[in-house]
């Protein structure tokens, strides 16, 4: 059994909890297991582009500190933390990136992070959960675990935009990418490509321009539905609230607009793997997508 | 877009080189090829295009950048910066013309003014980055 050091992120804890529960489930099952480190903090969610601002990136730098103390009581842990969140994997990975490349801006926040006794070396990886399923458990392994492979959910993978951007935290070709593509196959299910995969979902605006995240949802979801898709699958936090909860807006004022269920990828795998279908945390949802898993015969219980 | 005037007085030398300082991208390595813009995903909700915004900087048409809501409607997507084909951070520049707005005038976004019941509703994660974004 492998152990990594895990940051959850805030959003794990609060709207996605499915996400975190069936990644933990999925991963004890996979045999890397994700355990969560001590005391972490927020890593600011979006990456400060400015050159001349530190503070803004002592937080993420903290997390990489914390994580590199973490890995010293785990079993046979690599020097990696492990996100689930596509926005703290793009922080984190872009800061590390930016300290490794510059002595003096590691020195200024070592400076930050002295008086609570800590401090980096440069020395961890930050990875997306969905490159160790990738690079380090291998579509075979995940495939071997399947025992009710997803027959009959045409899934959609949408990236958004931190998952592929920028060059210093991708974590596939930022034009071709096919992580999410081959796990859906590894599942069983029916893969449906959408030209809109990495358009962006209108991402923070949802706090004081929800028109924006709306216009992008309604051509990200139409995208998807008309070849074919009943389902999307997503890694981020945002993108899910987003599409999830802006669909149940859309549908009440446009007719002809069908929405469709967002699963996180782990939810899936939960799925497929015959985890207990209440660690996906259904009720958070706004797009419930229990009925769609029914009618598939996907909920649980075996088909008679 | 129609002729403009070309302006250099100290106050936009100034605003030029203040935001090269921030970005730390050079603003006259853009060609104005429009690859930023053809690929922006908000270009339609844009006043000015990304590129139109960038040309407007390099003749020193300081009020008109400031006008847009180019820079305001960008969320940062990195998609214009990892195809310009001089590899200039194009969001970065977009961040530049947020961060000189943000430091004379730290709040775009009121947080005071946000309903409760929105605060309550809205996930950490959106909270947490449009505050980072939009307020200074």
């Amino acid at each position: 059994m492998v152990q990594y050091s895990y940051f959850p992120g805030c959003n794990l804890k609060t709207n996605a909890k499915g996400f975190e529960e069936t990644a933990i489930a999925v991963s004890k099952k996979l045999e890397s297991e994700l355990v969560e480190m001590p005391n972490w903090n927020c890593c600011g969610t979006v990456h400060t582009m400015t050159s001349d601002n530190i503070m803004k990136r002592i937080a993420p730098i903290r997390v990489l500190s914390r994580s590199r103390k973490h890995i010293e009581d785990l079993e046979e842990s690599p020097n990696q933390v492990v996100t689930l969140c596509s926005m703290c994997n793009s922080t984190l990975k872009i800061v590390n990136k930016e300290v490794s490349d510059n002595e003096d801006t590691l020195v200024k926040i070592n400076y930050q992070l002295e008086e609570d006794e800590e401090t980096y070396e440069k020395d961890m990886e930050v990875k997306h959960f969905l490159e160790v399923l990738r690079d380090s458990v291998g579509y075979g392994e995940i495939s071997k675990k399947v025992v009710k492979p997803l027959k009959g959910l045409k899934v959609s993978p949408y990236y958004g935009c931190m998952l592929l951007h920028p060059e210093e935290a991708k974590i596939d070709d930022e034009e071709m990418p096919d992580v999410l593509e081959s796990l859906v196959e590894s599942l069983g299910a029916e893969l449906i490509m959408s030209p809109l995969f990495k358009y962006c979902c209108g991402s923070y605006h949802i706090v004081d321009q929800e028109d924006i995240v709306s216009s992008q949802v309604t051509k990200i979801v139409e995208a998807a539905t008309k070849r074919g898709a009943n389902s999307l699958v997503v890694a981020c936090p945002l993108c899910a609230y987003n599409i999830d909860q802006q669909q149940k807006a859309i549908s009440k004022v446009s007719s002809s607009f069908r929405p469709i269920p967002v699963f996180y990828f782990t939810q899936l795998m939960a799925i497929a793997m015959g985890e207990p279908i209440k660690i996906n945390h259904f009720n958070d949802h706004f797009i419930n997508p229990e009925p769609l898993l029914k009618d598939l015969g996907l909920t649980g219980r075996k088909k008679t | 877009m129609s002729y403009q005037y070309i302006k250099f007085g100290k106050e936009e030398k100034d605003f030029i080189a203040k935001l090269e300082k921030i970005s730390g991208e050079n603003i006259y390595s853009c060609y104005q090829c429009g690859k930023c813009s053809a690929g922006c995903v908000f270009s339609d909700k844009m006043d000015r295009t990304v590129n139109q915004l960038i040309h407007l900087i390099q003749i020193g048409q300081k009020d008109k950048v400031l006008e847009a809501n180019t820079h305001w409607v960008c969320s940062s997507c990195l998609t214009c910066s990892v195809r310009c084909p001089r590899e200039i951070d194009v969001a970065a520049l977009m961040e530049a013309i947020r961060e000189y707005c943000l430091r004379e005038e730290p709040e775009k976004v009121k947080i005071s003014e946000i309903p409760q019941e929105a605060l309550e509703k809205l996930p950490n994660i959106a909270l947490v980055s449009n505050f980072r974004k939009k307020t200074g």
